[in-house]
């Protein structure tokens, strides 16, 4: 089982988180939104998985690379 | 010795040349459920075509001589939906495949026969790196570089590399000079393997860290396709080649177009939000346009606000070229850079029109981005795409802001420029441009920010730009496919010739 920490790919502060720990997401889901830009980003996996930790908070800043979620292969 | 000795030697010689590594090492591989060398070729081109070359060739040094069957790279012909091709199969069980002064010989006459026939060479890469002690000492290195041309690219023909076990050396090299690259996951790709890298910078080495799937999908970007087998491989390879001509001077083939291929095209006002600040992903997009599932996308994992995809229009090639708002608002990164530039080198040396579908908020600018280059990267592509002399047309879809604007196609860098209604053509993010201009920030005085704000933002839209020429057509988004076939039918046969003039061709094939 490998974990895969989704980090942010860009700055910007959070919108939204939608899911939470132990929720099984699909690939390329929206999982949290960001609100960089003066637009809505999605945060995405790109393979599915089971959500382990959220490390966000709605209106938290994130920086590029910051991590975001761990997901569980 | 009657004829009888003689087809009897032959047929012992050829029994035990195709018993390759040996029954043993054979039957761990079916273990494992991985394909051997030949069995690749036997899944990989049309059934029975293949014709080899060089299948009594073995090692050189008489002490191997009697265990290198083939001397472990299979080399031939064979055809792929009834068109010629060349390859090089990898033996794995012999010697590990290494890299050894026969069967380069037999890689080079596949090369050159791949260029002066005009056919796609394809790699079945598993190697271990260099032959020893062939290599070793000086005699050793006496034996390279016999051949000026070894490294060559000139893009005559298409070159497809998959990745198929571990490959190190010779593998690692082809990949990294083909147009095409297909990885298995569990193949690993690196300049040496991890026993050899980690004795070299003396620390533990994880192979899959140094050379697995996931760097080169998400970091390098070396790699297009991802499978999950063999034989996925395989049939990933006969896809890519069904877009591509054999060579650099004939049109990429024309495929069948199903009936009802233009319904998904209506659906594209249902997949592009009215809210220019919700995101969508642009390959829902494509699909809408293209003919049905005839979209293949590239380098998927990487530099991802950026999509490159060949489809289909009309059952004709075209190289997509898309903006993805779905990733960092569709702001362009390096690696998104690098992988425009790159995709504009393969379209136009292969003869394959480009299709530029523009939704970008600017290129992404910050540190990182300036560590890595970032301006000579914009440049970089903006050299290769006034050097492009295939078919360009450019859509603008919603937001083309910066000196994006012109890369993605704008002003005389397309032969077309299209709009949507919903495109917006301002220098930068309006409420980003009101700071930067005039030193007003919202929080502290709403008001001026709110009337400067309307006066950035007057005057970008596909109406101005029209009125001024700079976009041949505005057109309802459910036309784009039908208008695309139509201006491509326009510019594609350049005076009775669909084949572009190739200033990219010797470009090099990464970045």
């Amino acid at each position: 089982m490998a974990d895969t920490k989704i980090c942010s790919d860009i700055s910007g502060s959070i919108w939204k988180v939608l899911v939470n720990i132990g929720d099984k997401i699909e690939a390329e889901v929206p999982l949290v939104i960001l609100e960089s830009m003066k637009m809505e980003i999605p945060v995405v996996s790109s393979d599915p998985g089971v959500v382990v930790e959220i490390y966000v908070a709605v209106g938290d800043a994130v920086a590029e690379g910051d991590p975001i979620l761990l997901i569980r292969e | 010795m009657t004829y009888r000795d003689m087809l009897d030697e032959l047929e012992q010689r050829k029994a035990k040349a195709l018993g390759m590594g040996g029954a043993e090492k054979l039957e761990r591989r079916r273990a494992q459920g991985v394909l051997n060398a030949r069995e690749r070729i036997e899944k990989l081109l049309d059934p029975g075509s293949f014709l080899e070359s060089g299948l009594y060739a073995t090692s050189n040094r008489p002490e191997v001589k009697d265990r290198s069957p083939a001397d472990g790279k299979i080399a031939g012909f064979g055809r792929i939906d009834d068109r010629p091709v060349a390859l090089v199969s990898n033996d794995f069980t012999v010697l590990g495949a290494s890299s050894s002064t026969i069967n380069g010989k037999k890689i080079r006459h596949m090369r050159e026969v791949a260029i002066r026939s005009g056919m796609p060479l394809i790699f079945l890469g598993e190697s271990s790196g260099a032959r020893m002690p062939d290599r070793m000492g000086a005699a050793g290195r006496a034996i390279l570089g016999q051949d000026s041309t070894e490294y060559q690219r000139r893009r005559q023909s298409p070159w497809i590399s998959a990745l198929l076990g571990p490959c190190y050396g010779s593998s690692t090299w082809y990949s990294c000079m083909s147009d095409f690259v297909v990885m298995r996951k569990g193949a690993l790709m690196a300049v040496a393997s991890g026993r050899v890298t980690s004795m070299a910078i003396n620390q533990p080495v994880d192979s899959e860290t140094l050379g697995g799937w996931k760097l080169h999908a998400e970091t390098t970007g070396l790699v297009d396709v991802i499978v999950d087998s063999d034989e996925a491989a395989l049939l990933t390879i006969r896809r890519f080649l069904s877009y591509l001509p054999s060579h650099h001077a004939e049109a990429p083939p024309v495929h069948p177009v199903k009936e009802g291929a233009s319904e998904n095209a209506k659906r594209i006002l249902e997949i592009l939000p009215p809210d220019g600040a919700k995101v969508y992903d642009v390959r829902k997009i494509i699909e809408a346009i293209s003919d049905p599932e005839s979209v293949f996308e590239l380098k998927a994992r990487f530099g991802k606000s950026i999509t490159t995809a060949l489809a289909r229009l009309d059952g004709r090639t075209v190289g997509v070229l898309a903006n993805n708002p779905m990733f960092k608002g569709g702001a362009i990164d390096v690696d998104a850079c690098a992988k425009a530039t790159s995709f504009l080198v393969f379209c136009d040396s292969f003869n394959i029109p480009i299709v530029f579908l523009v939704d970008q908020p600017g290129f992404l600018i910050g540190l990182d981005g300036e560590r890595r280059g970032a301006p000579a990267k914009i440049i970089n592509w903006m050299n290769a795409l006034s050097l492009v002399t295939v078919p360009k047309i450019s859509v603008i879809m919603r937001k083309s802001y910066g000196q994006a604007y012109l890369n993605m196609g704008g002003g005389r860098n397309a032969d077309e420029v299209v709009c949507w209604p919903t495109a917006d053509l301002g220098f930068m993010a309006p409420e980003v441009g009101v700071n930067v201009m005039f030193g007003v920030k919202k929080e502290e005085d709403p008001e001026r920010f709110q009337k400067l704000l309307e006066e950035l933002t007057r005057d970008t839209s596909a109406w101005g730009l029209a009125s001024l020429y700079e976009t041949q057509a505005v057109i309802d988004p459910r036309e784009t496919r039908e208008c695309l076939i139509s201006l491509l039918a326009v510019h594609r046969a350049r005076h009775g010739s669909e084949v572009s003039q190739h200033y990219l061709s010797n470009w090099p094939t990464s970045y």
